[in-house]
């Protein structure tokens, strides 16, 4: 194409491109020098920079995914803590029931055993009262016994038989037991 | 008195090494590549995933064009693309503002005359106010596009693209139409490597030689000291003329690009 015009120019002195001062050393040397910036700029400037930016590129959309991965383990953490929070709270509220059922039946047992004791002790006191109020007794119908066989004595003025002060003891005691 | 002070129609022969005659427009483009190559260098010397610095401006500047570009060219074939449509971007864009540095046009060799002094050989001529300059990236760019047309279609799918009736036409009317297609082929052919380089070319040529005439002839209109307040206004038209040409260039073979590599079903 440019062959062609620059021919056509050079069979036709007057013409546009002599008047421009297109010719072939000079279209030469300006399209190398164009041919000198475009590599230039093509090796140092553009292939060096689009590849920083398609590495940043990246590495940027890997740190996104990264972040968001460990957004999801975050979330995914955060559940498992909530859930062992809530078995934990879960198992302490089971121990504290556990522990207040087993104090409650623990006060129970106490309870019982004292109210045994107490029993035993009510028991225990009552055979000994049981037991003096019986010696008693028996110290008093012996002792009622022997002042009816002695006043009996004085008033009638005989000397009782061993048989006499037997059968006025059975009928002092026979009164006393009515 | 315009035509007087009218900056040449072509670049500028200053010196030469051996048989290439160096022209002043082709000194600017060696200063500008030799700008990027140290800015490129100071700014990818150590590429760190944690940018400071360069880098940050570089990054900001590559990442925003490659969003920009991937939008029209699509996912498949941006990264093939990429390098010659940012490269075009950002030296048409280095040029175009190196260009309204003062002294551009006005430094150089010349003669006294009646309206005071007139330079006729500037030392430094903005790159894309050389025809030679936009030209060898309007070719650079129909080169590449040939090639990214073959890889999209393969060379019997690019023939079919160009010169096969479309639109899934069966019996007589595709008889009628496949002459039509073919006349359209033979357009889309002439277009590619006629219009379409040498109307890329030309607009970029004309509006930076129409922006540096403006600012040539606003300088010698109106006088020291008032000249600086009434140039301000050109600068900075001109700095949006510079980024605008650029965006324009890029889109323009973006969108032709786009329009290349898209297949049938997608998009015709």
């Amino acid at each position: 194409m440019i062959p062609i015009i620059l021919a056509a120019a050079e069979t036709h002195p007057p013409g546009f491109f002599q008047q421009f001062g297109v010719d072939w050393p000079h279209f030469l040397a300006q399209l190398i020098t164009f041919l000198i910036v475009l590599w230039v700029l093509k090796r140092y400037a553009y292939k060096p920079l689009l590849d920083m930016l398609d590495e940043r590129k990246r590495r940027i959309a890997e740190s996104m995914a990264q972040a968001e991965q460990i957004k999801r383990e975050l979330a995914m953490a955060q559940e498992a803590r909530e859930k062992m929070l809530a078995d934990a709270n879960k198992q302490a509220q089971q121990f504290i029931d556990e522990a207040r059922a087993a104090a409650a039946r623990q006060g129970d047992q106490r309870l019982q055993q004292a109210i045994a004791q107490a029993e035993q002790l009510i028991a225990k006191a009552r055979e000994a009262t049981d037991l003096d109020r019986q010696r008693m007794m028996a110290e008093l119908k012996r002792e009622v016994g022997r002042l009816v066989i002695d006043t009996t004595a004085k008033v009638t003025g005989k000397v009782l038989t061993p048989q006499d002060q037997q059968r006025l003891a059975e009928e002092t005691a026979k009164q006393l037991a009515a | 008195m315009a035509a007087e002070h009218a900056i040449p129609t072509h670049a500028e022969p200053l010196f030469d090494i051996g048989p290439l005659a160096v022209t002043n427009s082709m000194m600017v483009t060696w200063v500008v590549t030799l700008a990027i190559v140290l800015v490129v260098q100071a700014g990818t010397r150590r590429v760190r995933l944690a940018p400071t610095g360069l880098q940050n401006v570089l990054e900001f500047v590559v990442e925003s064009l490659y969003e920009m570009l991937e939008g029209i060219i699509g996912p498949d074939f941006i990264r093939r693309t990429f390098p010659f449509l940012a490269t075009v971007f950002l030296f048409i864009l280095a040029c175009n503002w190196t260009g309204l540095v003062p002294g551009f046009g006005t430094i150089g060799w010349g003669v006294a005359g009646e309206h005071g002094f007139t330079v006729k050989q500037p030392l430094l001529r903005p790159t894309n106010a050389d025809v030679n300059m936009t030209m060898s990236m309007a070719v650079t760019f129909t080169v590449l596009w040939l090639f990214w047309y073959y890889k999209a279609h393969g060379a019997v799918g690019a023939l079919k693209h160009l010169f096969a009736p479309k639109g899934g036409m069966r019996g007589a009317i595709l008889i009628v139409l496949v002459p039509v297609f073919m006349f359209v082929g033979v357009l889309e052919l002439i277009s590619i490597f006629f219009v379409r380089p040498l109307g890329l070319s030309v607009r970029l040529f004309g509006n930076v030689f129409a922006g540096d005439n403006l600012l040539e002839a606003m300088n010698h209109i109106v006088k020291f000291p008032l000249d600086v307040l009434a140039l301000l206004p050109f600068y900075f038209l001109e700095l949006l003329v510079g980024i605008v040409q650029a965006l324009v260039f890029m889109l323009l073979c973006a969108a032709f690009t786009t329009a290349a590599i898209m297949h049938e079903e997608e998009g015709h």
